[in-house]
């Protein structure tokens, strides 16, 4: 049976062992016996993070001609405000218009945690319908219905028939699991359930028999490119020229897709993943639902790793020898031009953090750019990224490797101990570095370019920028003051993981 | 009621009181919720607070309990002792302020009992209960207000002469908060007050911790922190004024008068220092007078904002600059006898402008009220259009403005597309900042 059957995913911790607390070194991760860490150790203080709603509502929000109802208390969902910088952004490059996200909230008060939220949710999804006829309403719940035991799905069940948009339940409650990207298999879960039915269209009389033919070799040509947010129109755009000139078409999939056209995904020849980590589940239902077969190995990011990526998508087309071709000019260009700025950052020392297999892509650039790496933190650990550790640790030199849902107290420790000259860190994380006086640029934002031959490039050429100019962290540090105590920058900054499998300190 | 809210210009009542927690000098919140509140409390003001994040303890360094299943069976209480006795080792604070959100309140958590453990040993730490549920981030601002009048002031304090505090003014909620309380410290200073705001570079713990010494609470909000002060008065007999947020020369008049009257000041020495304001704000204004008509920059206008910014940016426009606010829309959702205070500020207008006043949460609806109001024009040749315009609002505004053709100023929450640091609306000198701000708004192309 497939997971799809059910009415919600399971968590990544029970699917795919998946971890949030480690710390160690590199050479350790890349050593272990243990391929995952199956009994994840728990950290005895924490600081804040974020729940699978935030992602989930990153995707949900830019799909064009949809109504994001949130299910819950008021505040979730207030991570809108800050996503829809980047739907209106996207809509504008993708669709020639810029618009904001639409999102309601149930608001859930004391009267409806104590009587239970399905009739309003019900009255909602009425009103949604009747407001805005939009083309898909999905129905997100979050934490409170979950614990006050709403039935969303028999909610949607009931209502379904009185409106005209389909709906899609999608469960986001964030204490269920400390693995946000759990976020991506509830988003496709509910995608997958509800939205992949092909239209029904009027049989021709004249069929067009040429016309027919052509679409089938065009689809048989066809690349689903998955993008659950990581990347941006930029990065897209990259991908899809290296794509076209190995003459193939590209179905950008889930980000901004309106929701009559998702069909076309279970249409295309292949998917391929652009973060392994991010779509596994999807990936292998269009296998088994719809015999699409799928690639999910490389992250494009850092040179060798585009050209990993390339050859895998070459590869199930047989297009080998372009693909080596294509690879060889775009290298050779794409190393030339970086050049100038190799002086500038051979040797200088970086610190990574962000999600795992964005991280070590990253890292794998910045060793590529001439920096040497003197930490990691990734936000979660799960198998697909193992490949990538030995990668790293073939560099030679160990370095503090840490798993963790941000905890910025174990970064300002393990900061102040490497000493970087630089600092990439995710959205929302990169004060900490700032104010201890570090170079620190985002290693995530939609509006910039990360990802092939000129997202390293861009990369590299911002990260010139930074260091050129280091200006506002290092004046800004002279005043600002980071929240932790003395003694806690002299502690074991792993003191408080619970671990099973943690290593003594580095 | 709806039986939703579309977009909520506000956060749950943690948002709010995370937001002002972090704002208190050397104060470190202690969430006890889900993992997932304080990022969606970031991103939120990430997104919508003029690109302030933080504070001393703000962002995703605010420790948190992180609950997951385990605890919404067996109770968080454990797992709460657990995070505090840890954020004493790793956080360096004051005051640590334990607040909690759904999940815990959801499942019943004895809060009060964990923190008076510590209390006992003497630990400097409260807290404050601020579920999801109860309102919005504007309630979460009065909550954290309500417990500090509670549990950490000093209850012996002896009231003092000249002493006030001012509060109405959520901080980050307001993203002109900083500059906005400053200025008002600034002018109650010069009647001879010593002012204690709370949340400012200005103010410290020890401050906060004797601000029952006050004789007067000031509260410049006609919801904001009103039950506060209601606190207050119950605990220590103080009485407070609760009049609308001060923005321009008109407002600022009252407001000086107002706390005048409340303390019984010399009239004399109030009536000066409204003198010597307004000659200087129209000192500054004095070279517009030329541009002003050149230009012809006088605006037909919509104001859409929350419960403080609805009515004093309205107000502003048409009793100080002179424009035409049609259409005042309050965001937030009140309750009848709150939208009946805020309406009753906007009648009876010094310049004789009646502004439309709506109570509306869901910004698609606004252009509505603006079309039962304004006739359209239904071809005719001589038509009085509703331009030129301009929109006063937050940055989910723009969508409107563009449909009339209106340049737009963010400023209620959310403000996306500004940054702020210490600039502000109230006062006089606030009154001018918000000339220079709308107005370049406007000759954006010139
Ligand atoms: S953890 Fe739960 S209550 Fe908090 S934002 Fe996420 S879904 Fe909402």
């Amino acid at each position: 049976m497939s997971y799809l059957d059910q009415k919600e995913p399971p968590r990544r911790e029970d699917r795919l062992k998946a971890c949030i607390a480690y710390g160690g070194s590199i050479c350790g991760m890349a050593d272990r016996q243990k391929r995952c860490l199956q009994d994840d150790g728990e950290r005895c203080f924490t600081q804040g993070s974020i729940c699978l709603l935030l992602p989930g509502i990153a995707i949900l929000n830019s799909i064009p001609d949809s109504v994001t109802l949130l299910h819950g208390a008021i505040g979730c969902g207030s991570c809108a405000h800050s996503q829809n910088a980047n739907v209106r952004s996207g809509s504008g490059l993708r669709r020639g218009k810029v618009k904001d996200a639409l999102w309601l909230s149930t608001a859930l008060n004391e009267t409806d945690v104590i009587g239970g939220g399905e009739a309003k949710l019900t009255e909602a999804i009425r009103e949604a319908d009747r407001r805005y006829r939009p083309s898909a309403i999905f129905v997100v719940s979050s934490c409170v219905p979950g614990i006050i035991g709403d039935d969303i799905e028999g909610v949607v069940e009931r209502v379904q028939p009185q409106v005209n948009a389909r709906i899609v339940p999608i469960h986001c409650e964030g204490f269920k699991t400390k693995v946000w990207a759990t976020a991506y298999d509830a988003i496709y879960h509910g995608i997958g359930r509800v939205l992949l039915g092909e239209p029904e269209e009027y049989q021709p009389v004249l069929v067009d028999e040429l016309g027919e033919l052509k679409e089938k070799y065009r689809l048989s040509r066809t690349v689903n490119l998955m993008n659950v947010s990581s990347m941006g129109r930029g990065d897209e755009q990259e991908l899809a020229r290296l794509l076209r000139s190995l003459g193939l078409d590209v179905n950008i999939f889930p980000v901004f897709a309106h929701p009559e056209e998702m069909y076309k995904a279970t249409q295309a020849a292949v998917s391929v993943s652009v973060c392994p980590t991010h779509d596994d589940y999807f990936l292998k239902y269009l296998q088994e639902k719809f015999g699409v077969p799928y690639i999910i190995k490389h992250m494009p990011i850092g040179i060798a790793n585009t050209g990993n990526w390339i050859r895998e998508v070459a590869d199930f087309f047989g297009f080998q020898a372009q693909a080596e071709k294509l690879i060889a000019t775009e290298e050779e260009e794409v190393q030339a031009a970086l050049e100038e700025f190799r002086p500038v950052f051979a040797g200088k020392k970086v610190f990574v953090s962000a999600g795992e297999f964005r991280a070590l892509a990253t890292t794998q650039l910045l060793a590529e750019l001439g920096f040497k790496i003197v930490g990691i933190r990734s936000f979660h650990h799960d198998e697909f990224a193992e490949e990538e550790y030995p990668k790293l640790a073939a560099y030679g030199e160990d370095f503090p490797f840490s798993i963790a849902n941000a905890q910025p107290f174990e970064e300002a420790n393990l900061l102040q101990r490497t000493k970087p000259d630089l600092f990439l860190g995710h959205w929302c994380s990169n004060a900490t570095a700032t104010k201890l006086g570090i170079a620190t640029h985002v290693i995530y934002n939609t509006g910039l370019n990360y990802i092939g031959y000129q997202g390293a490039y861009e990369l590299a050429r911002r990260l010139y920028r930074q260091l050129k100019n280091p200006s506002f962290s290092k004046k800004l540090s002279r005043y600002a003051r980071l929240p932790y105590t003395k003694q806690w920058y002299e502690a074991d900054p792993f003191k408080y993981i619970k671990a099973v499998g943690s290593e003594p300190n580095v | 009621m709806s039986s939703f809210i579309e977009r909520p210009r506000y956060l749950c009542p943690l948002g709010g009181a995370l937001m002002a927690v972090t704002a208190i000098p050397r104060a470190i919140p202690i969430i006890h919720a889900a993992v997932g509140c304080a990022g969606n409390i970031i991103w939120g003001q990430n997104g919508g607070g003029g690109l302030q994040v933080g504070g001393y303890c703000g962002g995703l360094s605010m420790p948190s309990s992180n609950v997951q299943e385990r605890e919404v069976v067996f109770g968080g209480g454990e797992r709460l002792r657990e995070e505090i006795r840890n954020t004493l080792e790793v956080m360096d604070g004051d005051l640590f302020f334990v607040l909690t959100g759904c999940v815990t309140e959801v499942i019943g958590d004895d809060i009060k009992a964990v923190v008076k453990e510590f209390q006992d040993e003497g630990v400097p730490i409260t807290f404050a209960e601020t579920g999801g549920f109860k309102g919005n981030s504007y309630y979460g601002y009065d909550l954290v207000l309500q417990s500090l009048f509670r549990n950490y002031i000093r209850r012996d304090a002896q009231k003092t002469a000249g002493k006030v505090n001012l509060f109405g003014i959520p901080p980050f909620m307001d993203v002109f908060w900083r500059g906005n309380l400053d200025e008002l410290r600034l002018l109650l200073q010069k009647l001879g007050l010593t002012v204690n705001t709370f949340f400012t570079a200005a103010d410290s713990l020890e401050g906060i911790k004797n601000a029952a010494e006050a004789e007067l609470n000031i509260v410049v909000s006609d919801v904001y922190g009103v039950e506060a002060a209601e606190v207050f008065k119950e605990l220590y007999g103080t009485p407070y004024i609760a009049l609308s947020l001060p923005v321009g020369p008109a407002a600022t008049d009252l407001f000086l008068r107002q706390v005048g009257d409340a303390l019984s000041l010399d009239r004399q020495s109030i009536e000066q220092v409204v003198e010597q304001e307004n000659r200087l704000y129209y000192h500054y204004l004095d070279p517009l007078a030329e541009c002003y008509n050149d230009l012809d920059l006088q605006r037909y206008s919509v104001v859409v904002g929350d419960a403080n910014y609805a009515v004093a940016i309205t107000k502003f426009l048409a009793d100080d600059l002179g424009w035409l606010p049609e259409l005042a829309v309050c965001t937030d959702p009140l309750e009848e006898s709150q939208q009946q205070r805020l309406a009753s500020r906007l009648a009876g207008l010094e310049s004789g402008i009646q502004p439309h006043v709506v109570f509306e949460t869901d910004t698609s609806e606004i252009i509505n009220h603006l079309n039962q109001r304004w006739p359209h024009n239904k071809s005719q040749k001589y038509y009085n259009a509703f331009s030129p315009a301009f929109v006063v609002g937050s940055s989910l505004d723009r969508e409107l403005a563009i449909s009339l053709g209106a340049p737009h100023l963010s400023v209620s929450f959310p403000v996306a597309n500004r940054a702020v640091l210490d600039r502000g609306y109230s006062g006089y000198r606030g009154g001018l900042c918000l000339i220079e701000d709308l107005l370049s708004a406007a000759i954006a192309g010139r």
